[in-house]
Formats: structure tokens, C-alpha cells, sequence
């Protein structure tokens, strides 16, 4: 008698929203790049080996030695408070003043991203991303049920007139956006940076439509190049401090073993998100808390940010370079100021995910651009990752990149 | 009787992910049947690695390149290694799905109708403009695939002229040559074949996917496709399926251990051969563990028995 195969025997349970999870080609062909002979712009790691071990190991020392009764035991759901402290120093070098009180620390960006998707999202709830935007941030609106709407993003950062216009077509049809989520400074995924007449704009419309806006800001300690402009926060608290949730993380700054983040929000806001800290958490790593005190304590830690800027700007300059000198013509790229990545637009009849394929079975590993959309775009662009590798590597890749792509095209046009 | 065994997973193969989950599950029935267990990864230290353990059996635990095209088999030859699964001979014939099927018309096997192009021949020869040719003599829709891969990467359904070109982009992102094949609309099935001297074949699974067509995500997701063992055949359909896998795998001379995958036609009742695979899929999801469930082995009595006839002189 013939039947019928249940693998998982407790489908059945499952909630819908599982039905986001699940495996893809583009994962499986990554899983290659771990390999040390894959030259890889898939991941963006940070570059942790640049860090003071020696130094690390003394703070960590110290905690265990005079404090490890506090150190090893529950904290508080907000955070630990002396860590506020030090992320207060951080946020004003960027401009935002801000009190101890509207921090909530979280596990990692992630999480705080996380935590705002179920205070805000109930299935079908509108929010705007850039598109491109963060995958781990569209997977968490995802998994909330957001139906989510991607603004084109340009060298200026996402287009506001199709903002406004996409704004003012909901609400004539009487939808809430419940969020605009961005990354301002040297995106993920696309390294571009949102100017300062559109982060003002962004601002005034957040506030004309009533909703907020999460600045997601990892990357903003890490230009290398052109000057610094306002985070959409610090514009805001000299308005009326109502319509950004700030956001950002010591996974670029210190390193991403730590699991740290944090939030700053409204604080009806910020006490939701600390009862949902509690809810799932209770509270995040101690330990690590502790050890991100001390690291922000010993002033060498800004050395370090000088450090890693350098590493990263010969990295980008050896992937600009290289790109500039082999890519065929029909090809674009952006030019970040700053953070990790650089965006790639291959000719229209191209697909990424395609030359994914070929690229791996010549050692170069790189993130399609289709990942980063929540609808069907991207198909012929890719993120670029120049973060993670030294530069002699970086060129090699991209050259074998460029000889794929030529070939690629070469290709399609023997079909014309 | 406790053996050394390496079992060799992950590899450079596209299929990595998916070997590395084969190997694991591999792994874990080794050592509840009592043996030691050394996991390898294959890269350039493999014969470094081979050699420093003393090894009685190798587990070929590898999908793809590499694994199921002979080279990893020749590489334990040398060393005089036994190891799991078909020789050389059947992994190099089997992983090229052109001289596969030339052997399958060689020896009367029905395989699907198919022309093959490669790369070069489109950037140099101006071979496009033979499509509309292989269109009028295969008809549409076609399988576009390439041909030395496995796990259904690069593989599409070309429903109209228009997209042909893209598919054939497609698949050669995945291997040199390309094969254009007629689409065989019926019923999909996979026949486990073990044994050394008498291989014999378990329960067919019938596989429906969801989506018209079984494609990676079908393949690796749970849930995607559904499954039927044994599959939903007449007896003489059944044994006609199953005689053509035996024929298939004698005609590659496969010993030991294989799974043949094919197309029961709704017309004629033709089945169809598409390959042969020398490494089937052994994790949660794949079908010969499947196939030796329905036939009352465990998984742990399924990798004794591969492992059993392997170590056979």
C-alpha cells in the first residue's frame, strides 16, 4: 500500500509565520565561501584580528577577578547601566545627546530589530525600507508578516519623491505606515549614503504622516572619506525628539562575538522594548556587557576605530580600483565613504545568482543582489563585501569577477 | 567487527551544504554500529589526510564534482583504500549525462530525445541560430540542463522560444556543456539499487511536487514536494520501472550502490531514464533511505549493508 512520506512529523503545529523560514540555492552556494581558499565578498565580517588582544585579555582579567560576582550573574532588562554610559560617549561623537535613561541594550542590532518588528508589526502592517535594504532586517519584518515596500535607493540614498508619492498613496487609502526603516551612513547592502537634504526631508515627512523612523546606524563611526552629516536623530532632537528610534551596535566597533546593540527610542517606546527583553531574554550577557564597559573605559579604544578605518579604506580602494580597471563597460558600482560594502549593477540581462554559480566554482564568493529585495528586483546586481579580505585577494577576485562577467556577456550576445 | 572508517563530506562541490548533512547523519549511524568515525573535509590535505590515519574504509559521503565523477574514486585507488559506492569507471560515465544517455541508446534504454551545445560553440560557432531547429525537432516544452551536475542546479522548464536562451545562460553557469531535452510529462521516479554481486532494487519513491517542476528549492525544502513509497504503480508498471534501473546500472557497470532517476510517460507507460546517481542523497529528506524504510531497513542498517559490501574483497 502505497503512502504518503511525512518528513516532519509535527508540521502540523507550526505556526504560519515558519513558513518564512526556509533553506536557499543562494545559501547553499555560499556555504562555500567559508573555505579558506574561496576568495570571499559574501560575508560582512569585521576585521576582529586588528583588535588588542593583549588589552582584551587584561579587561577580561580584571572582571573576573574583582567582579566577577556581578559580572556572572542577571542584569538588569535595560542594560547595564555603566555601559550606558560609555555608549552615551559614543552617540555624542556622532552628534546625539542623549541621557542614560532612553538606552535600552539589546543582543546585537538584530535583536533590537527584532524586538521593534513585533512591537510594531501586525500581519499585513505596512513598513518602507530602502531597496535595497538589510536582509536581516527584511527577514525580520518578514517573519512579522509586514507587507514591506522598498523605495529605490540612488547615490543620495533612498529617493524621496517616490517616498512622498508612496507615503501619500496609502494614506488616501487610509493605511498606517508603521515604520520607515533605514541605514543612513555607508548602507547595508549598498554603501550609499542618504544626503543631508534627504535625511532632513525623510524627517519632515515622517512627522507629516505620523510614523517613526529606525535609524540603523552600524557603520556611521566608520568614514574614511568626505565629512560627516547629521544622523536623522540628532536633526530630530533639535526638533521635538518624537519620530526616530535610534539604532545601532558594538559589532563594528569592538567585534560581533560580543552579541551588543543598542536602542534609543520615545520612552513609551523604549519600555516595550525592555519588556520584550525580558519576555525572550531577561537580559542580555552580562559578561559581555561588562567586558564592552571596559573596552569604552581605556580611551585605546578609539585607536582602534583609527585602526580599523585604515584597514578598511585600503580595502576599499583596492576593490574601487580594481573594479574601475577590469569591469566591462554597462556595468555600475557605488562608491562608499565609509563601512563595508560596495554595491554592484551588472547590465539588465545579467543574473547574479547565475554568475554566483560560475563564481564559486572559480574560488570567488559574493551575496546576489535579490536577497536584499523584498520583491522581485535585484536580479542583476550584488553586494560586494570588501570588508573581509587583504587586498592582494580583494584584486584577484575581482578580476576573475570581471573575466566572468565579460564571458557572461559575450554569451548573451551570441544570442542577439 | 570495530572498523577505522573516514567519511569524506563537504568537498568543492556546489553541493557542499547538502554532503555536509549527508556526512553528519553518515557519521552518526557509523558510530552506533560500533565503529570509529574520522570526518574529512576534501581539499588540497585530503591525500595528506588519507594517508596519516589508519583508515579500512573510506565513506564517500560526496555530492557533485569530485565525489560522483570519479576523481575522489581514483584517488583511493591509488592509495588502495576500499571505499563505498560505484568505481571509477561508472562515477566518470554516469556524472556526464551526455555519454550517459549515448550508453542508454547504445543499449536500448529510452532516454529522453536531447541535443547538446556547449559554451564555446555559442561564443565562436554562432550556435543560437541551431535553436530553432532543435526546437522543431524536440518541440516544446524542453528541459534545459547542464550536464555534469547534480541536486537539480541550473536545470528549467522552457515553455516558450523566448526564454530558451535564458535557460541555456542558466545552466551553463553550472557546466561547460548544455543539454536540451524533450519534456517527458508523467510521473517522476527514483529506484534504489543495492548489492554487489546481485543488486536489487527497493521500493520506488514517486516524487509530486508542489510546483510543476522539482527544482532545488523543491529538493531541499520539506514541504515543497510530496512523496510516495513505494510509488503509486501498477505491478507491471512497476516491474518494467524496475528492470530498466537494473538495466541502467549494468549498462554503467554500477556495483554496490546507485539510484536511478526517471519519467514514467502518461502515454506509452515509457520510463524514461534522465541519470544515474552514484551518491545518492542521504539526509532526512532523501529518497534512498526512504526507499530502504518502505523496504523495512533502518538508516543504520542501510549504511551496514554499504558499508559491509564495500569492505567485501
Amino acid at each position: 500500500m502505497s503512502k504518503k512520506i511525512i518528513f516532519d512529523y509535527w508540521n502540523h503545529l507550526y505556526s504560519s509565520r515558519t513558513e518564512y523560514m526556509f533553506s536557499s540555492e543562494i545559501r547553499d552556494l555560499l556555504s562555500l565561501s567559508a573555505r579558506p581558499d574561496i576568495i570571499s565578498f559574501s560575508g560582512g565580517l569585521p576585521e576582529v584580528k586588528a583588535l588588542n588582544f593583549q588589552r582584551l585579555e587584561r579587561y577580561v582579567k580584571r572582571i573576573i577577578k574583582t567582579d566577577s560576582d556581578i559580572s556572572l550573574q542577571y542584569s538588569g532588562s535595560d542594560g547595564y547601566y555603566p555601559l550606558k554610559t560609555k555608549l552615551i560617549e559614543v552617540m555624542k561623537l556622532e552628534g546625539i545627546d542623549e541621557v542614560e535613561e532612553d538606552i535600552a541594550i539589546t543582543t546585537g542590532g538584530q535583536q533590537a530589530l527584532d524586538l521593534l518588528s513585533k512591537v510594531f508589526i501586525d500581519p499585513g502592517d505596512v513598513v518602507i525600507t530602502e531597496a535595497p535594504s538589510y536582509t536581516g532586517a527584511l527577514n525580520s519584518f518578514k517573519s512579522y508578516e509586514a507587507q514591506i515596500e522598498g523605495i529605490e535607493v540612488d547615490s543620495s540614498g533612498m529617493n524621496v519623491s517616490i517616498l512622498e508619492e508612496k507615503l501619500n498613496e496609502l494614506s488616501k487609502k487610509g493605511i498606517q505606515v508603521k515604520f520607515i526603516y533605514l541605514v543612513p551612513n555607508f548602507s547595508n547592502p549598498s554603501g550609499v549614503t542618504l544626503s543631508l537634504k534627504r535625511r532632513k526631508k525623510i524627517l519632515e515627512l515622517a512627522k507629516k504622516y505620523k510614523t517613526v523612523i529606525l535609524e540603523d546606524n552600524p557603520y556611521g563611526m566608520l568614514r574614511f572619506e568626505g565629512k560627516s552629516i547629521p544622523t536623522i536623530k540628532e536633526l530630530d532632537i533639535k526638533g521635538d525628539n518624537h519620530n526616530v528610534i535610534y539604532l545601532s551596535t558594538l559589532s563594528k566597533l569592538l567585534a560581533p562575538g560580543f552579541r551588543i546593540g543598542w536602542v534609543v527610542a520615545p520612552r513609551p517606546i523604549l519600555e516595550k522594548i525592555i519588556l520584550g527583553v525580558q519576555s525572550t531574554i531577561l537580559c542580555v550577557s552580562t559578561f559581555s556587557q561588562k567586558i564592552a564597559y571596559e573596552y569604552f573605559s581605556d580611551p585605546v579604544w578609539q585607536e582602534n576605530i583609527d585602526k580599523f578605518k585604515s584597514i578598511y579604506s585600503a580595502r576599499r580602494d583596492a576593490m574601487l580600483s580594481t573594479l574601475e580597471s577590469n569591469f566591462p563597460k554597462g556595468s555600475m558600482w557605488s562608491r562608499p565613504e565609509g563601512g563595508f560594502f560596495v554595491w554592484l549593477k551588472l547590465p539588465r540581462y545579467l543574473n547574479t545568482k547565475e554568475l554566483l554559480a560560475d563564481a564559486v566554482r572559480n574560488k570567488v564568493a559574493f551575496v546576489p543582489g535579490s536577497g536584499f529585495y523584498a520583491d522581485s528586483r535585484g536580479l542583476n546586481e550584488a553586494r560586494l563585501a570588501y570588508c573581509t579580505e587583504e587586498t592582494g585577494r580583494i584584486e584577484k577576485g575581482i578580476k576573475i569577477l570581471a573575466g566572468l562577467v565579460k564571458e557572461k556577456i559575450k554569451l548573451y550576445k551570441s544570442f542577439k | 567487527m570495530k572498523k577505522n572508517i573516514a567519511v569524506l563530506m563537504g568537498g568543492r562541490s556546489l553541493e557542499r551544504e547538502f554532503s555536509i548533512k549527508s556526512g553528519q547523519r553518515i557519521s552518526n549511524a557509523l558510530r552506533k554500529l560500533g565503529h570509529n568515525v574520522i570526518k574529512m573535509d576534501v581539499n588540497e590535505s585530503i591525500v595528506d589526510n588519507l594517508n596519516s590515519e589508519k583508515i579500512d574504509l573510506v565513506y564517500i559521503a560526496l555530492h557533485g564534482k569530485d565525489g560522483e565523477d570519479g576523481t575522489i574514486q581514483e584517488i583511493l585507488e591509488v592509495l588502495g583504500i576500499p571505499y563505498t559506492g560505484p568505481g571509477v569507471y561508472p562515477n566518470v560515465l554516469s556524472f556526464d549525462k551526455i555519454i550517459s544517455k549515448q550508453i542508454f541508446i547504445s543499449k536500448e534504454i529510452p532516454t529522453p530525445p536531447f541535443y547538446f551545445l556547449n559554451t564555446s560553440s555559442f561564443r565562436e560557432l554562432g550556435s543560437s541560430k541551431l535553436l530553432p531547429f532543435i526546437i522543431e525537432k524536440i518541440g516544446l516544452p524542453m528541459v534545459v540542463k547542464p550536464s555534469a551536475q547534480g541536486s537539480a542546479l541550473g536545470i528549467r522548464i522552457v515553455n516558450d522560444k523566448e526564454s530558451l536562451p535564458e535557460a541555456i545562460i542558466y545552466a551553463l553557469s553550472y557546466s561547460k556543456k548544455v543539454i536540451l531535452e524533450k519534456f517527458i510529462d508523467g510521473v517522476e521516479l527514483a529506484v534504489s539499487i543495492i548489492g554487489k554481486d546481485k543488486p536489487r532494487t527497493l521500493p520506488i519513491v514517486e516524487i509530486v511536487p508542489k510546483k510543476k517542476f522539482f527544482d532545488f528549492e523543491s529538493r531541499s525544502g520539506v514541504g515543497e514536494t510530496d512523496y510516495f513509497v513505494p510509488a503509486r504503480l501498477s505491478p507491471a508498471e512497476d516491474k518494467k520501472v524496475k528492470q530498466t534501473a537494473i538495466a541502467v546500472n549494468n549498462a554503467l557497470r554500477c556495483n554496490r550502490l546507485s539510484r536511478v532517476d526517471m519519467m514514467l510517460d502518461k502515454k506509452g507507460k515509457v520510463p524514461y531514464v534522465l541519470e544515474l546517481n552514484t551518491s545518492p542523497g542521504m539526509t532526512d529528506t532523501s529518497l534512498l533511505p526512504l526507499s530502504a524504510e518502505e523496504a523495512g531497513m533502518s538508516f543504520e542498517q542501510l549504511v551496514d549493508e554499504i558499508i559491509g559490501m564495500s569492505l567485501e574483497k
